[in-house]
């Protein structure tokens, strides 16, 4: 009762002056706004990374030839060629938790051509499991069988980017696209699947059988890797260091030498990519803490003056009864409406800032709750501690100091 | 003397004491004030009249002495509990009204409820206005009201909780002369229906309407005698032309 009265007089005394009180909530409004901005983009971010992180699958995980030492995905040109069908076969006899794998290799800047049309892509030999384990098939006409593996079939199935570059309006499936000097018969067109973790077009690809790619295109015997997909995500650990260990075996590795493979699990590419994204964000929030805190200055400042100015009303105030509390509250209550309130208006103009942002660049955003709470955890914080000082000090002054013109 | 009110021992106070610019702005000061009483504290400018009524009202505390309120020795009360005294026991108006600008007289007139227990705070603050004649004037506010109008705003506020003791510092101070003479009407009137009421001022025709005069001078008391014919202050503004545009209720 007593309390909502007190909120009355907080409120009341705002609207009363409204120039002071739209000053103090200025930077306030620039703090959030600056706030929900971060915020939204940083979240967008890392909503990217889990899109992208989901893409690759998160039951899966990767061997690729080649040490691990530098960090970065390694080119379509391995310099170690060691990873070998063999080992495909080999995991996937010898380890258990193993659902499906798809070894693959792949060379990327090729020419492909049809008739008198052009483009670049990357080639990709690969085997029908490739379908299952990526989750990802023929959207039209059919992808790479056994059959083709057996027969070294020159069979082509293409992706999105590879079929609107050469085909335009025109059906591919059953035409014939040259890469070198070698035809392939165009016999499915891929699932759109977008950009990959790495940022690359992963519709910009034509994939072959993995042994027609192997024997007639690269002429090589070994892979570039093998996606692994499990049987179940817990397990992912222990089924990487089997894999490394038996790869380390059958490759004759020596205690103490380092791999000549990389295994790459989905939760160290995301680690990356939040890595990355984090350093980012602290920097952004950073910049919006510090103008929150100028801002939180101002409030303070203005109180101040304000406590000051009204010596008179805080003195009436106590000589009819108010205790230190009252006026303690009163004053705090103010300082952190008036932050509340600028904190509301910055999320408003935070959010619409957002969709402003997002329709001038391709800035990943995302909208949601926390920015709400956020702002408003950050405005109430910086409105409390702005008016702390201030209202202390209103609450000291003595009823007969106060009242003394 | 059980039915005192107030019971003032000895009443000493001093600002920057011990200091070399110490300054005994009351010194030993004794005094009772009865319920129902009507009295002056008369005195010069810088007689220690307005420290004395302070200290009388609770709004600041003696350096020595003993102050009783109703049967409360106020004198030993901290801050908050002597806040609590004011606002359940005591009213005040000041020279400068006082009032809270861009705020309504109803909404003045609420202010120590605000700071108080009680319920029904808009109808109490209603009921004040419209004791000191202003029930038409509710919802204006102070800068549109004249200097006797905001005065008798101040004079409901301190009404308003019903206090048991009414201190009033120079109410008269800033007013013209009709309009002084209606609020010590309107003091005089209050005082008939049995309010206690203290006014602390330095001329000597607005002391004449009360019962009782104490003179301070120097911070001491040197004279406290009854007026036993107060001047009423209703038959006075009779005698005064009206002024135009100054209203004629009460």
């Amino acid at each position: 009762m007593k309390t909502s009265r007190l909120i009355g007089v907080a409120f009341k005394q705002l609207g009363k002056n409204k120039l002071r009180s739209f000053l103090m909530m200025i930077g306030i409004v620039i703090g959030i706004i600056a706030l929900t901005l971060v915020v939204s983009a940083g979240l967008g971010a890392q909503k990217r990374i889990m899109e992208r992180v989901g893409k690759f699958g998160l039951d899966s995980l990767m061997v690729f030839s080649g040490g691990g030492r530098e960090m970065g995905r390694p080119t379509g040109e391995q310099p170690v060629a060691n990873l070998k069908t063999d080992d495909a076969e080999a995991l996937k006899q010898e380890i258990k938790g193993i659902e499906e794998l798809a070894p693959f290799n792949r060379k990327s800047q090729n020419e492909i051509i049809f008739q008198d049309r052009s483009t670049v892509a990357t080639i990709f030999g690969v085997t029908p499991s490739w379908a299952p384990v990526w989750d990802w098939d023929a959207r039209e006409g059919d992808f790479i069988s056994e059959e083709d593996i057996d027969r070294l079939a020159r069979v082509a199935v293409v992706g999105e980017t590879v079929r609107q570059e050469l085909f335009g309006n025109l059906n591919p499936i059953g035409e014939f696209i040259r890469v070198g000097n070698i035809q392939f018969e165009v016999k499915g067109i891929m699932q759109i699947k977008g950009t990959s973790p790495g940022g690359g077009d992963m519709d910009n690809r034509v994939y072959i059988p993995l042994t027609t790619f192997m024997r007639r295109v690269a002429n090589v015997d070994y892979l570039a890797g093998i996606k692994v997909r499990l049987e179940s995500h817990k397990d992912m650990d222990k089924v990487a260091q089997e894999i490394q260990s038996l790869m380390r075996e059958r490759h004759r590795i020596a205690a103490g030498m380092p791999d000549d493979f990389t295994v790459r699990t989905p939760d160290e590419v995301k680690e990356m990519a939040e890595s990355v994204a984090g350093t980012f964000n602290i920097l952004l929030i950073i910049i919006a803490g510090v103008s929150l805190i100028a801002g939180g200055v101002v409030v303070s400042n203005i109180m101040l003056i304000s406590v000051s100015e009204r010596r008179k009303e805080i003195g009436l105030r106590k000589a009819v009864g108010a205790q230190r509390k009252h006026i303690l509250f009163q004053f705090l209550l103010e300082s952190t409406a008036v932050t509340l309130t600028g904190g509301a208006l910055g999320i408003v103009l935070g959010v619409l800032g957002t969709r402003i942002m997002v329709l001038l660049t391709d800035m990943p955003t995302s909208i949601s709750w926390e920015i709400v709470a956020v702002g408003a955890f950050c405005s109430c914080l910086v409105g409390m501690i702005a008016g702390l000082q201030p209202a202390r000090r209103a609450s000291a002054l003595q009823p007969t100091e106060a009242l003394r013109s | 003397m059980n039915n005192a009110l107030i019971q003032a021992k000895n009443i000493t106070k001093i600002y920057n004491k011990g200091a070399s610019a110490e300054v005994k702005a009351v010194y030993d000061v004794s005094l009772d004030i009865i319920k129902g009483e009507f009295v002056a504290i008369m005195g010069a400018s810088g007689s220690g009249k307005s420290t004395l009524m302070n200290i009388l009202g609770c709004l600041d505390r003696p350096t020595s002495g003993v102050m009783v309120l109703d049967d409360t020795e106020v004198s030993r009360l901290g801050d908050e509990e002597l806040a609590r005294v004011r606002n359940k026991k005591l009213g005040f108006v000041f020279q400068m009204f006082n009032l809270l600008s861009r705020t309504n007289a109803l909404e003045n007139v609420e202010l120590p409820l605000i700071y108080s227990d009680r319920s029904n705070i808009t109808r109490l603050a209603r009921q004040a206005l419209e004791t000191v004649g202003l029930k038409d004037r509710i919802s204006h506010y102070p800068g549109e009201l004249s200097g006797g109008e905001q005065q008798r705003v101040a004079i409901a506020r301190a009404l308003v909780n019903d206090p048991e003791i009414i201190f009033a510092d120079e109410p008269t101070g800033n007013l013209d002369t009709r309009s002084s003479y209606e609020i010590m009407s309107l003091f005089q009137r209050l005082n008939k229906q049995g309010r206690t009421i203290v006014v602390v001022t330095h001329e000597t025709n607005i002391a004449e309407h009360t019962e009782r005069i104490i003179r301070i001078a120097d911070g001491r008391l040197i004279e406290d005698k009854r007026n036993p014919h107060p001047k009423s202050a209703g038959e006075e503004l009779k005698n005064i032309p009206s002024e135009e545009g100054d209203n004629e209720n009460k």
